[in-house]
C-alpha cells in the first residue's frame, strides 16, 4: 500500500478561515426578513398540575404575533427511541403536568426580543404544586410521588446484561469487594447557547436552521411532532458551537419556532440564554454506583457484579441509551469471565439528563478505576500491573454483547508508564504529592437502531466533475470536532486528490443523501468515513474503466489514483488526469454527469459497536492540605484510536477531553437546592479555564481496526472517562483520601483527612 | 430614552440612535450585522464577545452602546487586512489546531492581539493568564497558547493592528 | 420583571453627576466600568430607571503615588491601571496584586477598584487589603465632600455609607509606615483566576522583630469585609513568632460568621480564614522584615 499523503498529516480545519475571521454563520447569526423574536416560558415549579393557563393579555400586547400553549399543538409525545414508542414521554409544551423547573410551558413570538420577554411575563399560570422528587432514594421510596403516571415505580426503563455465572466466580474469588460510589451532574456548557431559526415557504414546508449534532432525528421528530412529513420539513446544521451530546434531541425551542413560523408566516428565532441553559439544560447522569468484584488473590478479576441508579430527571431523553451503554462499559477494559449488570433510570424532578460526552462511560468508569485501584492497594499489587494481568486483548468477547477487535490497551498501559515515568514516581513522589491511573474503553459508533431509521445509518454522495473537482455531499454533522475536514481528508486520499479539490455540503436533511444518524457515540468518523469510502470506490470503478478503456489495458492492471490522475499502476504515462477521465466517463454516458452512493449500515457487530478504542491515562498532583485544593501538575495519556487520520485534530480531541475531565473531577457541579439549580452562571459553574490546565504528554497507540476507515475508529470522547479516576487515585497516592464522591471539592479533602 | 452616537468599527464611522440600555454586543450583531462578535453569557465571564475599545479588550455584553460614542471600535471582522490576507493572530490560530468549533475564536483571538501589542513574546503562563477571561469547552486551551505564542514571533514589532 | 430600560447621562464634572443622582433619587445609579452594575441588570437584580456614568467626568481616573500624602485612586481608574502603575507596583504591591487578581483581563480593562468597593460586596478583592492599609473614601455629594475610613464604609451586603446623591471620588491610602508589610490571600474552587470564597487582607507594622500595629481584614465571611479586631490586638506588642501567628489566625476565624453557599461551606470558610490569615501573616511579616 502506498504511503498515505494526505492521510495521517496535521491537516487544519477547513473551515477555520471562516472560523477564525468571524465569517462562520452560527444560528444565532442568521437574521432572516420579517423575522419574529420567540421566548419560552417556564415552569417554575419543580412538580406541579396546570389548573389553567390564561395568555390573552400576552396575546393583546402590541407587537405580539403569536402566543401558544400546549393546548394548541398537536398532543404527540417525542423521544429518540422511536423504535419503543413507550420511551418516548416528552410535549414540545407541557400538556397537563410541568416536571422539572424549567419545563416549557408556553412560548411567544414577537417583533422583538424585548416586546417577546415582557409578554411572557404578562402570561398567567395557575399551578398546583405537587410534592416532588429530588434523587433516586426519594424518588424510589414507597409512595413517592410519581413523577410519570406510565412509571409508577419512577423507574422508566432497566437494562440487563449477564454471562457466566456470577455466584459461582464470587464462590471461586479469594477477595471480594463491594463499594458504592456515587457521580454527579455537570453541564456540557458547549459555548454557544441554543438557537434556531424557523421558515415557512409558500407551500407551508418547514425550513429549521438550528444548532444540533443531529439535523435528521429533529427533521423527523419534528415532523411527527407537527403533523406533517418527514420531506416537508428541511433542516440545516449551520456551524455549531460545540453540542457533546446536548444538542442531539428534538428541542422545545425548535418545535415551537416551526410551529409559530407556520403559525405567523413569519421567521422565528429562539436564542437560549446561558441561565436558561445552566439552570434548565441537559446534563450528565448522576449515578447512584453499587460494584462487587471477585478477584484471585494473584490480582485476577473473576466476577463483577454491577447495579447502577441513573438519576434521569423529569424525562427519558438519551437515559435509554445511557443505561444499556453504562453496563457495557462496566463490562469493558478486562476480562470478566462473569459478569451481571442491572441498570435501572429513574425519573426526579429535576432537568432530564441526558447524553454527555462519554455516555455513561465517565460515570462507569470512575467507580471501576477507582475500584480497581482500591483492590490493587490492598491486593499489594501495582496499578498498572493489576491492569495489565486483567487486560482485554484484540479478540476477547462479551458473550451476546460484542467482540473486540483491534485493541491496543496493553500497548497503552506500558506507554503510559514509561512516559510518566510511573514507577519511580510511585515510590519516590513526597507526601502531598501522587500519580494516578485511570483508563477507558470506548465505542466507534452504536450499533443497536433505537432511532428505528429506514435508512442507512451514513450515507455520502460523490459527484465527480471534469474539472478535476468532487462534491461530497453528506449529513454527518460538524459541531467543531472536525468531522468535515477528515471527510474530506479520506475522500481525497482515496480519490489522489488535493484538499482543495474538495467541496462539501453537510448537515442539510434536503440537500444531502439519506441519512446519518448524527454526531453522537463516536459514530461519525468511522460510519460517515465508510459511507464516503464506499462511495469513492464507485467513482473509482468508473474512472478505472475509462482509463482502461481509453489506454487498452490489459485487465490485470491496478488503476491508480494519485495527485490528481488516474494510470496504470506503475506505468504513469498510461493515463490521464482526474478531470479527463472524469470528462471521459462522462461522454460515454452521454452526458450524464458521474456521482455515487456510498452507505454504511455496522451489520453483525453485537449490540454494541463495531469498534472499540482504548487509552490510559497518569496524573501527577499536589495537594494544599491545609487548603484541600488539588493542582493537577501534568497528564500522560496513551490511547489506542486506531489509525489516526490527523495528529493534530486527535491532539485537539484529547487536549479538550482533559479539560472536561479536570471539571468533572474538580471543579464542575450543579449546586441544587431541591428541584433548583443555584448556579446558573459561569462564575459559579466553574469549568477549567487557561491557567487552570495542566501540561500533558501523549502517545498514540497505531493500531488498524479492519471495520474502520482506514484503520481508523473512535478519537476523543472515550478520554473523557480516564481523568477523573486518574486524579482521584493521585490524591489518595499524595495524602491517603480516597473520593467516592465526584467532585473531589478541597472540603472533602481536607474532611478525608480529619481536618474539617 | 434615545441617544445620537457615533462610533467607529474596524474603520467605519456609524451614526446611530440607541436606547440607552442596549448593550455594544446588540448593536454590533443586531444593527450592524458584525456577527462574528459571539454571545457567550451575558454576563462578562466567558469572553467569547470580546472586542478590543480604544486599544483595550472589553466585554461587549457589559458595555453600553451609548458609552461608545466617539470611540474606536475593533472587531473580529477589522482583524485582517484584507479578504486575502489575514492577520498573524488568525493564521497562528488555524494552522496550529487553536480552532475546533470556532465559538469563542474571534473574542480568543481579540484577547490574544491584547497581549501581544504590548508582549509580543509573553511566557507560556502570561498567556494562560492573559486569556483566562475567555472560556473554550473544546480545545483544552493548548493549542491556543501554542497559536498564541507563534502570532507573537510571526508579528512584526509595532505592525499595525487597527485600520 | 423585563430587563429595565433606563435613561443614560454622562455628566463631564463631578457637580453635575451629584446634581443628577439628587434629582434621580434611589432609582438612578452609578456607573464607573459597569461590570458589576450591567450583570445586575441583566439579572433583573436591579430596575434603574437612569444611569449616571462618571469616566466622562476629567481628570477621575487619575493615580498619583506620593510620598508624603500616599497613594489616591480616583473613581474610574481601571483595575487594569492601578494593577500595572509601576509606582503602585513598587510602594503598594498588594494593591496592586489585588486589583490584579480581580476577575477577569476584560472585566480590568472596564471595572474600577472603587467600583468594585462601592458595590459592597463581602467578597470584593480589593477591599481586605485597602482596608488593612487604612483607606479612605473621598465622598462628593449635594452638601460637599467628606471622606470615610473605609473601615465604616461598608454596612451591609451591597450596602455602603453612600447617602443619596453622592459619589466617591477616590479612594486614598496613607504612605506605608516603616516597618510595615502587608499580604493578600484569597482562593476558590477554581484556583487563583477566579471570584473568591475566602480572602484576607493584611498589614503588620514591626520594630525589630516586635509587632507594633496590625490590621486583619477578611472578605466573604461576614455581611461586609470584616475587621478582626482580637485577633489584631493578640499581636500587637508581641513579637510575632510562628505560633503567635497561628495563634491570632485562630481567633480572626472565630470573629467571623460567614455562611454557605454556591462557592463554599461556612465550616470549610471557617477554617479557610484560619488557613489564610497565617499565610497573610507570614508574608506580611515577611515584606516588614525586608524593608526594615
Amino acid at each position: 500500500m502506498n504511503a498515505h499523503s494526505i492521510i495521517g498529516k496535521d491537516i487544519p480545519r477547513t473551515d477555520g478561515r471562516a472560523k477564525a475571521t468571524g465569517q462562520a454563520i452560527y444560528a444565532d447569526d442568521i437574521k432572516l426578513p420579517g423575522m419574529l423574536y420567540g421566548k419560552l416560558l417556564r415552569s417554575p415549579l419543580p412538580h406541579a398540575r396546570i389548573v389553567s393557563i390564561d395568555t390573552s393579555q400576552a396575546a393583546a400586547m402590541p407587537g405580539v404575533r403569536c402566543v401558544i400553549t400546549g393546548q394548541d399543538i398537536p398532543r404527540v409525545t417525542y423521544g429518540n427511541w422511536r423504535l419503543f414508542p413507550g420511551t418516548q414521554d416528552e410535549y414540545a409544551l407541557a400538556m397537563d403536568k410541568v416536571r422539572f423547573i424549567g419545563d416549557e410551558v408556553a412560548a411567544v413570538a414577537a417583533v422583538d426580543r424585548e416586546t417577546a420577554e415582557a409578554a411572557i411575563e404578562q402570561i398567567i399560570v395557575e399551578y398546583e404544586e405537587l410534592p416532588g422528587v429530588f434523587d433516586v432514594v426519594s424518588s424510589l421510596a414507597k409512595g413517592a410521588p410519581v413523577v410519570h403516571d406510565t412509571s409508577p415505580t419512577n423507574i422508566s426503563i432497566d437494562r440487563k446484561i449477564a454471562y457466566g455465572d456470577i455466584e459461582a466466580g464470587f464462590a471461586a474469588s479469594d477477595y471480594v469487594r463491594e463499594d458504592t460510589f456515587t457521580v454527579h451532574a455537570v453541564s456540557h456548557a458547549y459555548m454557544e447557547p441554543c438557537a434556531c431559526v424557523a421558515q415557512s415557504d409558500l407551500d407551508g414546508r418547514i425550513t429549521l436552521w438550528t444548532s444540533t449534532q443531529t439535523p435528521y432525528i429533529v427533521q423527523c421528530l419534528l415532523a411527527s411532532t407537527l403533523n406533517m412529513r418527514e420531506n416537508d420539513i428541511r433542516v440545516i446544521k449551520p456551524a455549531v458551537g460545540g453540542g457533546f451530546g446536548g444538542k442531539m434531541e428534538l428541542r422545545p425551542w425548535e418545535f415551537c419556532s416551526a410551529f409559530m413560523a407556520r403559525e405567523t408566516g413569519r421567521p422565528v428565532k429562539f436564542t437560549l440564554t446561558r441561565e436558561e441553559e445552566l439552570a434548565f439544560g441537559r446534563r450528565r447522569h448522576p449515578m447512584t454506583i453499587r460494584s462487587k468484584v471477585g478477584f484471585k488473590n494473584d490480582g485476577t478479576l473473576v466476577a463483577k457484579d454491577l447495579h447502577i441508579y441513573l438519576d434521569g430527571g423529569a424525562y427519558n431523553a438519551m437515559g435509554p441509551t445511557a443505561t444499556f451503554l453504562s453496563g457495557n462499559f462496566g463490562a469493558m477494559l478486562y476480562r470478566y469471565p462473569n459478569y451481571r449488570y442491572l441498570g435501572e433510570h429513574v425519573y426526579t424532578n429535576k432537568p432530564p439528563a441526558s447524553a454527555m460526552r462519554g455516555f455513561g462511560a465517565p460515570q462507569t468508569l470512575f467507580a471501576a478505576e477507582t475500584q480497581m485501584n482500591m483492590a490493587a492497594e490492598e491486593l499489594g499489587i501495582d496499578p498498572i500491573q493489576i491492569r495489565l494481568k486483567n487486560a482485554m486483548v484484540s479478540g476477547d468477547e462479551l458473550p451476546g454483547v460484542a467482540t473486540i477487535s483491534s485493541c491496543g490497551f496493553v500497548e497503552s498501559l506500558k506507554e503510559v508508564r514509561r512516559i510518566s515515568g510511573w514507577s519511580r514516581k510511585r515510590k519516590n513522589l513526597k507526601t502531598g504529592r501522587g500519580v494516578g491511573i485511570g483508563c477507558y474503553s470506548f465505542i466507534s459508533g452504536g450499533v443497536f437502531n433505537w432511532f428505528n431509521t429506514q435508512y442507512p445509518f451514513s450515507a455520502a454522495e460523490v459527484r465527480a466533475f471534469d474539472d478535476g473537482t468532487v462534491h461530497l455531499l453528506t449529513m454527518a454533522s460538524d459541531i467543531g470536532q472536525g468531522s468535515d475536514t477528515v471527510l474530506k481528508q479520506i475522500l481525497a486520499e482515496t480519490l489522489g486528490l488535493k484538499m482543495e479539490d474538495i467541496r462539501l455540503t453537510a448537515a442539510d436533511t434536503a440537500m444531502t443523501p439519506q441519512a446519518d444518524l448524527g454526531t453522537w457515540g463516536s459514530r461519525v468518523t468511522l460510519m460517515a468515513g465508510n459511507a464516503v469510502i464506499d462511495a469513492a470506490k464507485k467513482i473509482k470503478e468508473r474512472l478505472a474503466g475509462a482509463v482502461s478503456a481509453r489506454f487498452n489495458l490489459n485487465v490485470i492492471f491496478d488503476i491508480e489514483f494519485a495527485d490528481g490522475r488516474v494510470y496504470a499502476a506503475g506505468k504513469p504515462d498510461r493515463g490521464m488526469t482526474f478531470g479527463e477521465a472524469v470528462a471521459f466517463v462522462q461522454k460515454t454516458q452521454r452526458g450524464e454527469p458521474l456521482l455515487a452512493r456510498g452507505s454504511y449500515t455496522p451489520r453483525g457487530k453485537g449490540l454494541v459497536s463495531p469498534a472499540f478504542s482504548f487509552g490510559a491515562q497518569v496524573a501527577e498532583v499536589a495537594v494544599d492540605t491545609d487548603t484541600g485544593q488539588i493542582q493537577v501538575e501534568k497528564m500522560w495519556t496513551a490511547h489506542d484510536c486506531g489509525k489516526v487520520l490527523n495528529p493534530m485534530a486527535v491532539e485537539g480531541q484529547l487536549e479538550g477531553s482533559v479539560q472536561m475531565g479536570l471539571g468533572y473531577a474538580l471543579t464542575e457541579q450543579f449546586v441544587m437546592d431541591g428541584g433548583k439549580t443555584l448556579n446558573t452562571t459561569f462564575l459559579d459553574y466553574k469549568m477549567p479555564n487557561a491557567a487552570d490546565m495542566p501540561p500533558g504528554e501523549s502517545v498514540c497507540i497505531d493500531t488498524f481496526e479492519p471495520e474502520g476507515p482506514m484503520g481508523a475508529k473512535e478519537a476523543g470522547e472515550g478520554l473523557a472517562s480516564p481523568t477523573a479516576p486518574a486524579i482521584a487515585e493521585a490524591v489518595f497516592h499524595a495524602t491517603g483520601y480516597r473520593c467516592k464522591d465526584l467532585p473531589i471539592t478541597p472540603e472533602k479533602v481536607l474532611k478525608g483527612l480529619g481536618k474539617l | 430614552m434615545r441617544h445620537d452616537i457615533s462610533l467607529t468599527v474596524n474603520g467605519d464611522t456609524y451614526n446611530l440612535t440607541v436606547e440607552a440600555w442596549r448593550t455594544l454586543n446588540e448593536v454590533l450583531r443586531e444593527d450592524l450585522n458584525l456577527t462574528g462578535t459571539k454571545l457567550g453569557c451575558g454576563s462578562g465571564d466567558c469572553g467569547a464577545c470580546t472586542v478590543i475599545v480604544d486599544g483595550k479588550s472589553v466585554s461587549s455584553c457589559l458595555t453600553l452602546a451609548v458609552e461608545m460614542d466617539g470611540r474606536q471600535i475593533l472587531t473580529v471582522e477589522g482583524l485582517a487586512p484584507s479578504g486575502e490576507t489575514m492577520h498573524p493572530i488568525q493564521e497562528a490560530f488555524i494552522e496550529k489546531g487553536a480552532i475546533q468549533c470556532g465559538f469563542c475564536t474571534p473574542g480568543m483571538e481579540l484577547s490574544a492581539l491584547n497581549l501581544l501589542k504590548t508582549n509580543p513574546r509573553p511566557s507560556d503562563t502570561q498567556i494562560r493568564s492573559a486569556i483566562s477571561g475567555n472560556l473554550c469547552r473544546c480545545t483544552g486551551y493548548n493549542k491556543i497558547v501554542d497559536a498564541i505564542s507563534e502570532a507573537g514571533r510571526r508579528m512584526k514589532p509595532q505592525s499595525k493592528t487597527r485600520r | 420583571m423585563p430587563v429595565a430600560q433606563f435613561d443614560y447621562i454622562a455628566p463631564t464634572t463631578v457637580h453635575e453627576a451629584v446634581a443628577a443622582l439628587v434629582k434621580g433619587g434611589r432609582d438612578t445609579r452609578v456607573m464607573a466600568g459597569g461590570t458589576d452594575l450591567i450583570v445586575k441588570i441583566r439579572h433583573r437584580m436591579l430596575f434603574p430607571k437612569c444611569i449616571v456614568n462618571l469616566k466622562r467626568i476629567a481628570g477621575l481616573d487619575a493615580i498619583t503615588v506620593d510620598k508624603k500624602n500616599g497613594l489616591a485612586i480616583g473613581a474610574t481608574t481601571l483595575l487594569a491601571d492601578v494593577a500595572n502603575h509601576k509606582g503602585i507596583c513598587r510602594h503598594y504591591p498588594t494593591v496592586a496584586e489585588a486589583a490584579g487578581a480581580t476577575a477577569n483581563v476584560q472585566v480590568r480593562n472596564m471595572g474600577t477598584v472603587v467600583g468594585n468597593l462601592c458595590n459592597a460586596s463581602p467578597s470584593a478583592d480589593n477591599a481586605p487589603t485597602l482596608m488593612a492599609m487604612a483607606a479612605t473614601m473621598d465622598i462628593a455629594g449635594p452638601t460637599g465632600s467628606r471622606s470615610v475610613l473605609l473601615d465604616q464604609f461598608f454596612q451591609g451586603p451591597g450596602i455602603s455609607a453612600l447617602q443619596v446623591g453622592e459619589i466617591v471620588t477616590a479612594v486614598r491610602v496613607p504612605p506605608p509606615v516603616a516597618g510595615s508589610g502587608t499580604a493578600y490571600h484569597s482562593l476558590s474552587q477554581r484556583g487563583k483566576l477566579d471570584c473568591s470564597a475566602v480572602g484576607v487582607g493584611t498589614m503588620v507594622v514591626l520594630n525589630g522583630d516586635r509587632c507594633t500595629d496590625a490590621r486583619i481584614i477578611v472578605g466573604a465571611c461576614a455581611p461586609v469585609p470584616m475587621r478582626t479586631q482580637a485577633a489584631e490586638k493578640m499581636l500587637i506588642g508581641k513579637k510575632m513568632t510562628d505560633t503567635l501567628i497561628r495563634q491570632a489566625a485562630q481567633k480572626a476565624s472565630e470573629e467571623t460568621s460567614p455562611i454557605t453557599d454556591v462557592r463554599a461551606s461556612a465550616p470549610y470558610r471557617w477554617k479557610m480564614v484560619s488557613v489564610l490569615t497565617i499565610r497573610a501573616l507570614t508574608d506580611a511579616r515577611k515584606m516588614a522584615l525586608r524593608k526594615q
